[in-house]
């Protein structure tokens, strides 16, 4: 039962105010995929009966089996509000006068934060979020990070509490008790809410508000589900008072005396919280006599709620009664749908703010003036945020979203990686697209083009695009801004096929496995290995598995997994390093220091970056950091790749034809800053100070050639003449269990060198949260030994937080560190040993 | 013992007689092919020395120096430089570390292009500093040699232009590897050498400078296998230069001074490609 072709689906994108762009978020287990499910049911794609057992979104096997979803999923789904809901939207960029139909286009996506990078890459293409959390659990680790990265993306929040039925049925809370733990819910989502934006913001409130209707209640399970607008509605007769009125006295400090009809602000003694007297009480009433078989008692309540069961339903009892009657009075469709065509916001609403955050280019150039205002005339911008594996092995699908113009079959356009400048050809591509398509959950339909601020996919672009870009027929059109992942791929481990006859075929799967998840990184070492680097064990393994299964069809092998390290220095360098230049004519003077505390973050966070204005950055990092001001406006450069967390200044006075080398120490620096002294890995929160430069007389000997190796070896022996340190990985690791269990958990992280740094009880529940920072090093098996210390009743979340440095010094035989570089310079294949001063400080 | 031995300008046969006498008894023969070229393969070398030649690149010379010295310390080592050896200015680097080892050195000089370039007709003793003219790649224009010729134009003297070789050099991105790629060799010739001078011009007429060194009118000398049997030159203005074609390489470009000694404008004459015009400019005198 489809209730919408594609032909209807086309007219609904032109609709531009009455399109949902939205992705659903949560925390692992939270039950995303499942709620999903019920709103699909709702739009019609499959019965509704089978809502809540199958997961329509996981499209996997290995997802069916292991009940998470791994990949993000799109969904087009059609839903009309009613005549009298359509005056809950006020503003008229939010819907088509005429019109009461809304496209939804929805994005499930993953859980676990190892495959947090599905998640940013279904942000982007949308506007809106439904934040989805387990009322039992609460907020967890996972559900800060998404609904952070969705702030800082400027996605609108809606809250969903999920499985209340195990509130109701397994915790038995009471009512008042379970209004509590909602109302804390509440607040710690609008507590992040609130750390990452405010109300002045561009946004305007992004805050979320049962009274207004912005929290939905219900069980993806049971397939039922509610707002406040729901009971309000169905008291607003009795009480003669506006359903909007009468929101807002349905949720919080706000209390009714049966006896003497008045309401209240304050508890008194004989009347009762309005929340838990008109929206509670009579679920749990429902609740009561079904699940205890009170049979009169419940055909007379269903009649007073207007619930008339099929006749095919009237034989059941129990749950299954339960169910069918939940569903029947509250479809969590109906609610949720109307949550989120009056809550979020259309393209239209959207684009106006994001914009800004979405475009590389000057904010007042056609393309940026497309995207404001989501323009189906002006030129064509669109952002490739993935690629879908398509039934054809080795080749994707692009997927992203329209945010300018049109995209149709047939039509050339540009099609640009990330790593294009406006101006060069580096990274551009300018091919004709094969084929446009909608893209809705296992099925694909081709469609004739898709207008902006829609959700489609590209057939012939990933050929041109590793994993992301934008595509445009505006010549002058700069990048949209590539995603920043809040996980880094830090682990990672070798492969090699069984049979070394198969390495081409290898090689040809890690190219499709790099294509078809959005973080995972194939790198080739100079040793002629394989490297894998994933967010974790279990990104890791799922990538292995498909890898072996589907890109690659080979039997692998891997080696143990090993993090990426960072080299750093603790020390100003002990002396002022010199380098000459292969023609002796060339001299670089240079130190190297630690950046101060804080400062490798605000850089990793954007809050310091090469595109500040530099006036504006130097007075930031005079303020916060004590940099001397003339200093600080000479940062020359970033490093690596022109943002990492290194930077390299111009202490220098008054050197003539300073600026005709300086590109070739930019290129240098970036090399050095890839590939650091100790061990070849990436530098970290290291600051270099050109002091002096003596330059040939002729340009023509002071050239790349000269200046470029030259700065590398100045940069080497700046880093061994300050103390180098190795910087490792460490994971957030959020472990919920009884309390039973956290002895357990103590035991396992002591020997894994992690420490505990937050311990409480969740309130209401007999569950206990542990927080501790766990090296990334010592989580291989983790779960697994945690699993078995705490008779399977501990289960962590480790999420990527911070790099931090490995106790001892890296040059000393014997140290931690010592043998990390020596073990990483072998499997690079570098040569043993340490590196020798005296082959990059030269004498005066 | 470390010779370093000037091989002149021409073909193998300019190298003077002392040092050819030096050469046919040293053990090992390095040919420094970087800085220079002369218009004959090293193999054309071999034959006439009687000797094998090693063809020395940047890197056995730059980083390699070790090696050489380390030679030269028991053995007889000739280092034969294109021209005069101390034109390049490398190669005081190779004396200093001889010295510094304890290797004896002598140098025979020979014809550069510094003294040769006389045979333009432009005196020796109106030129002002020597610069060279690099080959622009993306990302790195310099062009700091206009000062300098601006300050030499100032002061009246005329300025001899180098132009970039790249014999083997590596390509930028290889400088990052470890594996090096060399980019296909390349002489810059004077055309390509007066369309970045001019392209100068413009940029500073753009940024709205006033008072330019030179311009587009402004006389130049196009010099192309100096010392070889079919050496040409030309004397033209910088636009017209562009135009030019020299042949092979070598070339030079000389930007001359704002005003010519009589002497030297009878004698550049006869390479003028339009003798009219040539008169007419080097009458006039240009406003500085």
């Amino acid at each position: 039962m489809v209730n919408f072709t594609v032909d209807e689906i086309r007219g609904m994108m032109d609709k531009k105010k009455n399109i949902r762009n939205m992705s659903v978020i949560a925390h692992v287990d939270h039950g995303k995929s499942t709620l999903t499910d019920s709103l699909v049911s709702k739009a019609g794609i499959i019965a509704g009966a089978k809502a809540g057992e199958t997961r329509f979104t996981d499209t996997r096997k290995d997802e069916q089996e292991r009940c998470i979803t791994i990949k993000s999923t799109a969904i087009s789904m059609y839903f009309e509000l009613d005549e009298k809901d359509c005056v809950f939207i006020t503003n008229p960029d939010q819907r088509d006068k005429e019109e009461k139909g809304f496209l939804i286009n929805l994005i499930d996506s993953p859980g676990h934060v190892d495959f947090s990078s599905e998640v940013t890459a279904a942000l982007r293409v949308t506007d809106g979020a439904l934040v989805v959390v387990d009322c039992v659990s609460g907020v967890c680790v996972q559900t800060e990070t998404v609904l952070r990265q969705a702030i800082a993306e400027r996605i609108k929040p809606v809250l969903f509490m999920n499985k209340m039925d195990r509130a109701l049925l397994e915790l038995q809370l009471e009512s008042e008790d379970l209004y509590q733990t909602f109302q804390r819910i509440v607040e710690n989502v609008n507590v992040i809410i609130a750390t990452y934006s405010d109300d002045d913001g561009p946004m305007g409130e992004v805050r979320v508000d049962p009274s207004k209707g912005s929290v939905g209640f219900g069980s993806g399970l049971h397939g039922w589900a509610f707002t406040l607008k729901q009971f309000s509605e169905m008291y607003a007769e009795k009480f003669k008072i506006d359903v909007v009125k009468l929101m807002n006295r349905l949720w919080g400090e706000s209390f009714f005396n049966p006896k003497t009809k008045k309401w209240s602000k304050q508890k008194e003694a004989d009347n009762k919280r309005s929340f838990c007297m008109y929206v509670l009480d009579p679920i749990y009433k429902v609740f009561d006599c079904i699940m205890n078989y009170k049979k009169d008692e419940a055909e007379s309540l269903l009649q007073k709620l207007g619930i008339t069961l099929k006749p095919e339903d009237k034989d059941k009892d129990g749950k299954a009664l339960l169910k069918v009657v939940m569903r029947t009075w509250l479809p969590a469709g109906e609610a949720l749908l109307q949550m989120i065509a009056i809550h979020l916001p259309s393209p239209v609403v959207a684009q106006k703010y994001r914009m800004e955050m979405l475009y590389e280019g000057p904010h007042d150039d056609e393309a940026a003036l497309g995207i404001k205002n989501c323009d189906p005339n002006a030129p064509l911008m669109m952002y490739v945020s993935k690629m879908v594996p398509t039934s054809d092995k080795g080749r994707f699908y692009a997927f992203g979203r329209v945010f300018s113009g049109k995209v149709c079959t047939g039509m050339k356009a540009r099609i640009m990686g990330p790593n294009f400048t406006p101006g060069k050809k580096e990274d551009l591509y300018e091919k004709a697209i094969q084929r446009t398509i909608l893209m809705m959950g296992r099925y694909v339909e081709a469609i004739e083009d898709v207008p902006s601020g829609n959700i489609c996919g590209l057939v012939g672009v990933d050929q041109f695009l590793v994993k992301t870009g934008t595509i445009t027929t505006f010549k002058d059109a700069h990048n949209m801004k590539v995603m920043k992942f809040s996980v880094s791929p830090v682990v990672r481990v070798a492969v090699e096929p069984k049979n070394p006859a198969d390495l081409p075929k290898l090689v040809e799967g890690l190219k499709r496995l790099a294509k078809s998840d959005p973080m995972v990184q194939c790198i080739i070492e100079e040793s002629g290995e394989h490297i894998i680097a994933g967010a974790g064990e279990l990104h890791l393994e799922i990538c292995l598995k498909d890898l072996e299964d589907d890109h690659a069809c080979i039997p692998i092998k891997k080696s143990d997994p090993v993090v990426s390290y960072r080299e750093t220095v603790s020390e100003e360098s002990d002396q002022m390093c010199l380098s000459k230049s292969p023609n002796k004519h060339n001299r670089l003077f240079m130190k190297a220091q630690p950046m101060p505390d804080g400062l490798a973050e605000d850089i990793d966070n954007g809050d310091v970056n090469p595109r500040d204005d530099f006036k504006v950055r130097a007075r930031y990092l005079c303020d916060k950091y004590d940099y001397d001001i003339t200093e600080a406006r000479k940062i020359w450069c970033f490093g690596p790749d022109g943002t990492g967390p290194n930077i390299l200044l111009d202490c220098t006075k008054g050197v003539q034809y300073l600026n005709e080398i300086k590109d070739s120490v930019v290129a240098g620096f970036q090399w050095a800053a890839k590939e650091g002294v100790l061990s070849e890995e990436n530098l970290r929160g290291v600051r270099f100070n050109i002091y002096d430069v003596t330059l040939h007389a002729d340009a023509i000997h002071r050239g790349g050639g000269q200046i470029i190796p030259t700065t590398r070896r100045c940069l080497y022996a700046c880093l061994l003449t300050a103390a180098p340190r190795l910087m490792e990985p460490v994971y957030l690791c959020e472990i919920q269990c009884p309390e039973v269990a956290v002895g357990g958990i103590y035991g396992v992280l002591n020997r894994r060198r992690g420490h505990v740094f937050e311990e409480l009880q969740v309130a209401g529940t007999p569950m206990f949260v542990v927080k501790a920072y766990l090296p990334v090093n010592e989580s291989f098996g983790f779960t697994a030994d945690l699993r078995s210390n705490t008779g399977g009743q501990a289960f962590p979340q480790c999420v990527f937080d911070h790099w931090q440095i490995l106790p001892g010094d890296p040059t000393e035989s014997g140290t931690r560190p010592f043998q990390v570089v020596q073990d990483t310079r072998k499997r690079k294949g570098l040569k043993e040993g340490l590196p020798d001063l005296t082959s990059y400080l030269d004498k005066l | 013992m470390l010779y370093v031995i000037g091989l002149g300008l021409g073909d193998a046969k300019d190298v003077t007689v002392k040092g050819f006498e030096i050469i046919r008894k040293c053990d090992r023969v390095y040919l420094e092919a970087y800085t220079s070229v002369l218009t004959v393969g090293h193999e054309t070398l071999e034959k006439f020395y009687g000797r094998p030649v090693i063809v020395a690149d940047r890197e056995l010379v730059e980083s390699g120096a070790d090696e050489i010295l380390a030679e030269a310390e028991v053995k007889k080592v000739a280092f034969l430089v294109v021209g005069d050896p101390f034109g390049a200015t490398t190669h005081t680097d190779l004396v200093l570390r001889a010295r510094e080892k304890g290797v004896q050195v002598q140098v025979v000089h020979n014809a550069s292009i510094l003294n040769a370039v006389g045979c333009c007709g432009l005196q020796l003793y109106s030129y002002g500093e020597v610069v060279s003219i690099p080959y622009w790649i993306e990302n790195w224009e310099p062009d700091s040699f206009y000062d300098k010729i601006a300050t030499n134009r100032e002061r009246g003297l005329h300025t001899l232009c180098l132009l970039d070789i790249k014999v083997k050099e590596p390509t930028l991105e290889s400088i990052l590897k470890r594996k090096k790629d060399y980019m296909p060799p390349r002489f810059m010739s004077v055309a390509e050498a007066a369309d970045q001078l001019l392209k100068i011009v413009e940029r500073k007429i753009e940024a709205g400078e006033k008072g330019l060194a030179f311009t587009g009118d402004s006389l130049a000398v196009g010099l192309a296998r100096v010392g070889a049997d079919d050496q040409r030159i030309v004397a033209c203005s910088l636009r017209e230069m562009i135009e030019a074609d020299l042949g092979p390489p070598l070339h030079c470009l000389v930007v001359t001074g704002p005003i010519l000694h009589p002497l030297e404008a009878e004698y550049l004459l006869q390479y003028a490609t339009d003798k009219e015009k040539f008169e007419e400019m080097t009458k006039q005198k240009e406003s500085p």
